[in-house]
């Protein structure tokens, strides 16, 4: 039988990572992350639950930062005139708005819950207060942040010539 | 019909809004005392939140790096205060020692004669038939029983102290937490808005207090080098590096916090100096009589405030509020007339916080759509 000490002792050598950290380590912006920096990136986040049809944002809204979907999907679109034209549909542990995080631009889309959602939002506001207590960690998450808008300037890129034919 | 829908709600809110200010002016009196100790920690919790979490990083744990900044503070400001009060102890005594000589009182006789015999000739008759020693030790009667009275006060000050140190150890201990239980209360719809003002107030009020601490430490340096000066040229001060720190924290408290210092400078000067001829005929530039060196002290003291008011604070404050100096002045007067002093201290940064608060409002208001 196991001893109540020291499974106190050590109860934290075994300790499950919360579902919030596993989310985390899916997205890119956080990879090459160790688990105590995830765990203090878990700090910064901010849980929020969106019914099915609610707004996480209207396209040209401020924006703050991104978000990672714990669960549930969201549909990312822009309208024209009345038409809506669906750019993205995205389901659990999928990340959007993370431009957002370098610049204060409105939002270039909308983005609407289809169900239930719990989505994490990561906000620039962390990130800046992160930069002035932790340079190092969040380096790594610009530097990352860099490599994920460098990859989708050269898919733009190579649907280009695409678009031209 | 959506007119006069319009109408009623604008009535409903305005009544809804003059209740709440007659509610609140009901329970001030209650409760100001107690909102102000919870400023007070929020202002200590935000000067020391970054050596905490600093702290925090490098010995992952919470509470050890709370207790390790609040004690190191806490220690440096008891060895500061418990330093100078032993200094000016000592000092009072001796001079206290001096006040009982005989001598003492004839020199000081002396002095009220000389300087009345400097007066023009319409002054000279006013208060001849006070006896000027009889006259001092009544004040320094009147000065025994003002202590007395300050002792109660102090009683009062140390409480609240305690409890302010208890809100900020419990601010610092679980700040994130409580931004984030902050956080969770606001609606989707304006959480990226909301997230946006808190950190806006957030960097305007640490702004604000890092540039004020700049600017009372440029002023506690310059103030000591000043009083450093005037020693040279013989003005035998004394507690020189505690008047300059006294002054640079005095500092915080705009338009009545220069002369703290300032009046802490003319005690110093006049009891070490008393019995002193030199001191006592000591002519300022040679030309205007400065007896114990007072002007002196003053022309110090103004020129510090002077150099301060126009450059240190202006470059280092002043940008950090975007505030305009009317506004400035208007806050200062409605924060002075509301609490007092404390009222003053913490007038700008409450004005620079209404001025965030009012321009994410009209945003709303104009982007409404888009939320």
């Amino acid at each position: 039988m196991k001893s109540p000490l020291w499974s106190n002792v050590f109860k934290n050598w075994n300790s499950q990572e919360s579902e919030k950290v596993t989310a985390l380590k899916h997205v890119p912006v956080f990879d090459g992350l160790s688990d105590k920096e995830l765990v203090e990136i878990e700090k910064l986040t901010h849980e929020r639950t969106y019914q099915s049809g609610e707004h996480v944002f209207k396209n040209k809204a401020p924006s703050e930062g991104m978000f990672i979907i714990i669960s549930g999907s969201v549909e990312i679109y822009l309208e024209n005139a009345g038409d809506k034209n669906i750019l993205a549909e995205l389901n659990d542990r999928d990340f959007f708005g993370e431009i957002a995080l370098l610049d204060t631009e409105p939002r270039s889309a909308g983005a609407i819950a289809t169900t239930p959602s719990t989505l994490l939002g990561f906000f620039r506001p962390d990130l800046l207060s992160l930069m002035e207590r932790n340079p190092a960690l969040s380096s790594k998450i610009l530097t990352n942040l860099g490599a994920v808008l460098a990859e989708r300037l050269r898919k733009t890129n190579e649907l280009l010539p695409k678009s031209d034919d | 019909m959506d007119k006069q829908k319009n109408y009623i709600q604008l009535i409903y809110r305005l009544m809804v809004g003059l209740l709440s200010i007659g509610f609140l002016y009901v329970i001030w009196p209650y409760i100001s005392s107690v909102l102000l100790m919870l400023v007070f920690a929020f202002l200590f919790t935000t000067v020391l939140l970054s050596s905490v979490d600093t702290l925090e990083r490098k010995i992952r744990n919470r509470g050890i790096s709370v207790l390790a900044v609040t004690v190191g503070l806490i220690a440096a400001i008891s060895i500061f205060i418990g330093s100078f009060a032993t200094n000016l102890a000592d000092q009072a005594g001796d001079f206290s020692q001096r006040l009982e000589t005989e001598s003492f009182m004839d020199d000081f006789n002396s002095f009220i004669d000389n300087t009345k015999a400097k007066l023009p000739d319409f002054a000279k008759g006013a208060g001849d038939d006070v006896d000027a020693a009889s006259k001092l030790n009544e004040v320094v009667g009147n000065l025994m029983s003002t202590l007395l009275t300050f002792a109660g006060a102090l009683g009062s000050f140390v409480f609240n102290m305690i409890m302010v140190i208890i809100f900020t150890i419990i601010l610092l201990l679980n700040y994130h937490q409580f931004k984030k239980s902050l956080v969770g209360f606001i609606p989707n719809k304006y959480f990226e808005v909301g997230l946006r003002l808190i950190f806006n107030i957030e960097q305007q009020v640490s702004n604000y207090l890092r540039g004020q601490l700049l600017a009372a430490t440029s002023v506690a340096i310059m103030s000591i080098i000043g009083l450093y000066i005037l020693n040279f040229f013989g003005a035998n001060l004394t507690l020189v590096i505690f008047i300059g720190i006294i002054a640079g924290l005095a500092n915080l408290i705009p338009l009545v916090g220069p002369f703290i210092g300032m009046l802490i400078a003319f005690a110093v000067a006049l009891m070490n100096n008393l019995g002193n001829e030199a001191a006592q005929a000591h002519m300022m530039f040679n030309a205007i009589p400065s007896p114990f060196y007072i002007l002196d002290v003053a022309l110090m003291f103004i020129i510090v405030q002077q150099i301060d008011n126009n450059f240190i604070t202006p470059l280092l404050v002043g940008e950090s509020v975007g505030l305009h100096p009317i506004m400035v002045m208007i806050a200062l007067l409605i924060g002075g007339t509301l609490i007092g002093p404390m009222g003053m201290l913490f007038a700008v940064p409450a004005a620079g916080i209404i001025k965030v608060i009012g321009h994410e409002i009209s945003f709303v208001t104009k982007n409404a759509h888009l939320l």
